[in-house]
């Protein structure tokens, strides 16, 4: 009962998605969005006409003004400084503004025009101190806010009552400060104009690149040759002229030169930027967190207001606000990739069918034995990890190595070897197509091929993207084992989309299907997913009938067979439902049966633990890798199959003294070879009965 | 509901971490490979206990019998029963003691001899280790209340608690020196009556006496048994089995261990054992993938060979290992002769024998 429950707990509910979506950098931002949505959640609620018409231009027109200054605020924070005189800066600019317009009465655009480059100079002093003398950010920052504080201080009290008893007479200057054109506040349209350039700027700019690349690392951009010192300056400097945009805005709006203008309004932008996402300390930040923080802010510190909460609560609001943001921010940059390793892995439930017996005495197909004692080691120590062997009609034996290279033998007698090829990622399954090209699943890589010129291809690395997956799954990371149509088309299996090849214990703890079948039809070099969701596809072999083919799935203990042609094209039939082991790689037996390798064999307590998901993360999260429970991979044999899921024959090495363990056999001339990934030898086992002229790899391609 | 809220506690406090870190191998318990590599005296199935009786001959449990241990390795059968023999000890009158599981014959070598079933008003059920008591008398380790001596395993994974110490004095009277111990496994005698006693899932050694108990070397790196005192002061203490995370956790895991313990055999269980490797249906964790046909020494262990030679101080001085992918593994039993050390590694059926004086300056150096 319990266990239905988990077992659709783990089909319906998608663990997995959690995890592949933690890893979008878009995934920050809808943390923002969401925090957005319960403020105005909150606010509608407890307001009455929060949302109306007049209250969101009025909203849009202030938080607009703030925005500019959250830009430029913006700005500094990424390349990794900070700029604390932002509200002396907009004090300033807001009086300059308005003397140039009420007192100097000079034309509006000339005033504008030198409100910016007033603000831009104040800018360009902390660039000039911070970006080219190399002094402290924060410290230069705060003798300037009291500076320029000081010097709006002295002209405020020279200039106020000259600017408060005149009232310019100009329609653009009104416009600019209340005007509304199509319903939205004009200074709103000149900010989205702003943040769209902006974004441009930041994201699709050589200069903007630049500006992240310094705020990332400053070394490494100095390095590359990047002028440092400018990006830092010009940050400033951008940080004014954003500041006085928005102090233009202000004087149109309230032509007040109030003592107060811009007091407190760094923490304001401050919290804004860091609610938004933007680190403090450089290299990560976008205008869409700028924008986002700052309605945040806004809409709180606005809507406290409509509240009648006394002033000092909303300071202290926002001010908690700010320290949560920036300890998130903190932890949030530190721990990143471990919330994501948390999530990532995301064990499912797989209840295998009990498996057959193993035992000498028990009368099984499967009964262990000796046979495979007395295999014959070829190129002990001289090779690692051949996961699969295959030989051509001259009788020379080629295996993949770890390293990253396909290995030659010489014929007759094996003894001497030579790099056939070096691919660069290992090779696992091999096969020779009709004219001597020799194909190679490598992992972290696809598919590849060598010529007999020895000219090394690649054939496929990519196939089409899942509709609905939430990751990109078109790149191929675990091309498994493969085999050849006649008319070329070459299948392949893709163990996992999720994993690396060296973190295969951790696909096997998950136990999905993460896997795919891959076709590659060399006519049209067009690569396309054929099969999806299985569990560990691993072996393939092309069958009798040659228009089908025979898979292994490993940890789903089971052999499957697809028809790619004929009247049954499409259908998946199952050929062996439940093995005692793990099954690896698939090939032909000149008897016209299949030889299967068992890479390892199912434990009862590892069984059990597939059937409990919750239990399997828990020990993913507690333990290290080498604590974890693993399917047993010391032990393995190989099986002869047909194509009715008969067992025909069993191969054991028990004590493994010999060939510790096996992934993959070819049958050639009398003889099996045998591979495994993790061995430092090939083996090789006198077959009774078997045809002594049978080569494997040319038995389609005649 | 229970799972829930520990799992909430855990969550809270951390103590999960706390729960499943095991200490590790190092100072006087640096491994090596003494007792793998220890001559073997004799090897046979069954090998349970040691004794050198007070005429200085050797005695083994071995199965239903008690054999007599020649200098050769030849085993000659002194005693039988009909059942196995659990324990024994050599009293000093000459006397050989043996654990029947729920009883202990009080002459073993004497056929119908004296027996006891019940000790302290109660009866006995896991006799598992037997010591002299220095006024006469005998020590009684006595595992479980619930669980036979051969399902120890079933009894660490339901988390037993019902391990006893009894002193049983010279004129048959018993008392209990503790009860209630997360397993009792190896005891040994001290002086005033009190005793110093194996609390093995605890991973301690108590002090027992008197009805109270107190930690006397806490924080085993595997699982205590029995004790026996050295020539030099201190005692042998033997540790059947390494701990591993991977067994703290599935303790920690009640609806695992539940389901394992109802569907999976017993010598398939996550779980210590006395031996490993001799069937691929055994758990196997991620170090033990062998690597180039090489299984590290270093591994998580389903079972080890371990004696730690303990000061007089209690301070560990050193210790002879089998380690992971050796054979002399899940050691009971030490006995000490002269300059012999007689060593039981049950998990191989085996006898060792180890010179005390190579051994020590072999390991010290």
């Amino acid at each position: 009962m319990f266990e239905t429950l988990t077992k659709y707990r783990y089909k319906l509910w998608p663990d997995k998605v959690f995890g592949e979506l933690l890893q979008k950098r878009w995934m920050e931002n809808s943390v923002t969005v969401i925090v957005l949505v319960l403020t105005v959640l909150f606010f509608t609620q407890r307001i009455n006409n929060f949302t109306s018409l007049a209250n969101v231009s009025d909203t849009l027109r202030e938080a607009s003004e703030l925005g500019f200054v959250v830009l430029g605020m913006s700005m500094v924070l990424i390349v990794g400084g900070i700029d604390l005189s932002v509200g002396s800066m907009f004090g300033l600019c807001n009086l300059i503004a308005l003397y140039c317009v009420h007192v100097l009465a000079l034309p509006i655009p000339v005033a504008i025009i030198l409100t910016l480059l007033a603000g831009a100079a104040l800018g360009a002093v902390n660039g000039l101190l911070v970006g080219y003398m190399r002094m402290r950010a924060f410290l230069t920052t705060m003798v300037t806010l009291i500076l320029y504080k000081a010097v709006f201080d002295l002209l405020g009290y020279r200039w106020s009552v000259a600017i408060s008893s005149v009232v310019p007479d100009s329609d653009a200057w009104d416009f600019i400060g209340s005007g509304s054109p199509l319903g939205v506040p004009t200074v709103t349209w000149v900010f989205a104009i702003i943040a769209v350039c902006g974004h441009v700027f930041i994201t699709r700019l050589r200069s903007g690149w630049h500006v992240m690349a310094v705020g990332g690392n400053r070394r490494s951009s100095y390095n590359l040759g990047l002028k440092v010192n400018r990006v830092i300056a010009s940050s400033y400097c951008v940080s004014g002229l954003f500041t006085a945009i928005s102090a233009v805005f202000y004087a149109a709006r309230l032509a007040s030169p109030g003592a107060d203008t811009g007091k407190g309004m760094e923490i304001i932008v401050l919290t804004s930027a860091i609610l938004g996402g933007i680190r403090l300390g450089g290299g990560k930040g976008s205008v869409a967190k700028a924008v986002l923080g700052t309605t945040i802010v806004f809409l709180i510190s606005n809507g406290l207001l409509r509240l009648a909460a006394p002033a000092g609560e909303g300071r202290i609001i926002l001010a908690g606000i700010l320290l949560l943001a920036a300890t998130i921010d903190i932890r949030w940059a530190k721990n990143r990739h471990k919330a994501v390793e948390e999530f990532y892995v995301s064990p499912s439930y797989l209840a295998l069918p009990p498996s057959p017996p193993t035992d000498l005495d028990s009368g099984s197909p499967y009964a262990v034995n000796d046979k495979l004692r007395k295999v014959e080691i070829i190129g002990l120590g001289m090779v690692e990890s051949p996961e699969d062997v295959i030989l051509d009609e001259e009788d020379n034996l080629y295996c993949g190595s770890r390293h990253g290279e396909i290995i030659r033998f010489f014929a007759p007698d094996h003894k001497r070897m030579e790099v056939y090829a070096h691919i660069g990622g290992q090779p696992l399954g091999l096969a020779f197509d009709g004219h001597k090209n020799l194909y190679a699943c490598v992992g972290g890589m696809g598919l590849y091929r060598v010529t007999p010129e020895r000219v090394v291809e690649k054939v496929t690395d990519e196939t089409n993207r899942s509709m609905f997956s939430v990751v990109d799954d078109s790149r191929l990371r675990l091309a498994d084992d493969l085999d050849i149509a006649p008319d070329g088309r070459i299948f392949f299996s893709e163990a996992t989309i999720r994993y690396e090849m060296h973190e295969w214990p951790t696909d096997a703890l998950e136990g999905r299907g993460n896997g795919r079948i891959i076709c590659y039809d060399p006519r049209t070099k067009k690569t396309t997913t054929v099969l999806r969701d299985l569990v560990f596809p691993n072996g393939i072999a092309l069958a009798s009938d040659r228009q089908s083919i025979i898979f292994a799935q490993s940890w789903a203990c089971c052999v499957k067979r697809y028809w790619f042609d004929g009247p049954k094209k499409g259908d998946v039939e199952t050929v062996i439902d439940s093995l005692p082991g793990y099954p690896d790689n698939i090939n032909r037996a000149s008897d016209g049966n299949y030889w299967l390798a068992l890479l390892g064999m199912r434990s009862p307590s590892f069984d059990l633990a597939m059937r409990k998901p919750g239990f399997r993360r828990r020990m993913s999260k507690q333990l290290p890798g080498d604590e974890w429970l693993f399917p047993n991979i010391n032990t393995g044999c190989v099986v002869k199959i047909n194509e009715n899921g008969e067992i025909l024959d069993a191969l054991w090495d028990l004590g493994g003294q010999n060939h510790p363990m096996i992934t993959s056999m070819r049958e050639h001339r009398g003889y099996l070879y045998i591979g495994g990934i993790s061995n430092n030898r090939i083996g090789r086992y006198k077959l009774e009965n078997a045809d002594p002229n049978f080569v494997s790899s040319s038995i389609y391609h005649e | 509901m229970s799972d829930f809220a520990s799992r909430l506690k855990s969550l809270l406090f951390g103590s999960r971490d706390e729960q499943l870190s095991i200490p590790i191998m190092d100072g006087a318990l640096k491994p090596n490979n003494a007792l793998e590599e220890a001559p073997i005296l004799c090897e046979r199935r069954g090998l349970e206990d040691l004794a050198v009786a007070a005429d200085g001959e050797l005695y083994a449990a071995c199965g239903p019998t008690i054999v007599r241990v020649g200098s050769d390795g030849v085993l000659t059968e002194v005693a039988r029963f009909e059942r196995d023999v659990t324990a024994l000890a050599a009293c000093p009158d000459g006397r050989l003691a043996a654990g029947l599981g729920d009883a202990i014959a009080l002459d073993a070598l004497r056929r119908d001899g004296p027996r006891i079933d019940t000790a302290a008003g109660q009866r006995l059920n896991a006799v598992n280790a037997i010591a002299a008591a220095p006024a006469g008398g005998l020590l009684i380790a006595d595992g479980s209340t619930i669980r036979p001596y051969a399902q120890w395993c079933y009894d660490l994974l339901e988390k037993g608690r019902t391990g006893r110490i009894v002193a049983c004095g010279a004129d048959g009277r018993a008392r209990n020196l503790a009860a209630g111990m997360e397993y009792a496994f190896g005891v040994l005698a001290e002086a005033d009556g009190q005793a110093l006693a194996a609390e093995t899932w605890r991973h301690q050694l108590v002090r027992v006496g008197a009805g109270a108990k107190a930690p006397a070397l806490a924080n085993i790196a595997g699982y205590p048994a029995r004790m026996t005192r050295a020539a030099g002061g201190g005692f042998w203490l033997t540790v059947f089995a390494a701990r591993t995370q991977l067994v703290e956790f599935v303790l920690c895991e009640n609806d695992y261990r539940r389901d394992m313990m109802r569907t999976v055999e017993p010598r398939f269980w996550v779980a210590p054992a006395l031996s490993s490797g001799e069937d691929f249906r055994e758990p196997l964790q991620g170090g033990s993938v062998k690597q180039m046909g090489i299984l590290k020494p270093w591994a998580p262990p389903r079972s080890y060979g371990l004696v730690v030679r303990v000061g007089d101080d209690l301070i560990p001085k050193f210790s002879l290992h089998s380690r992971v992918g050796g054979r002399h593994h899940g050691v009971v039993a030490v006995a000490e002769r002269g300059d012999e050390l007689f060593v039981l590694s049950k998990g191989a059926g085996r006898i060792l024998r180890l010179s005390v004086r190579q051994v020590s300056e072999g390991i010290l150096g």
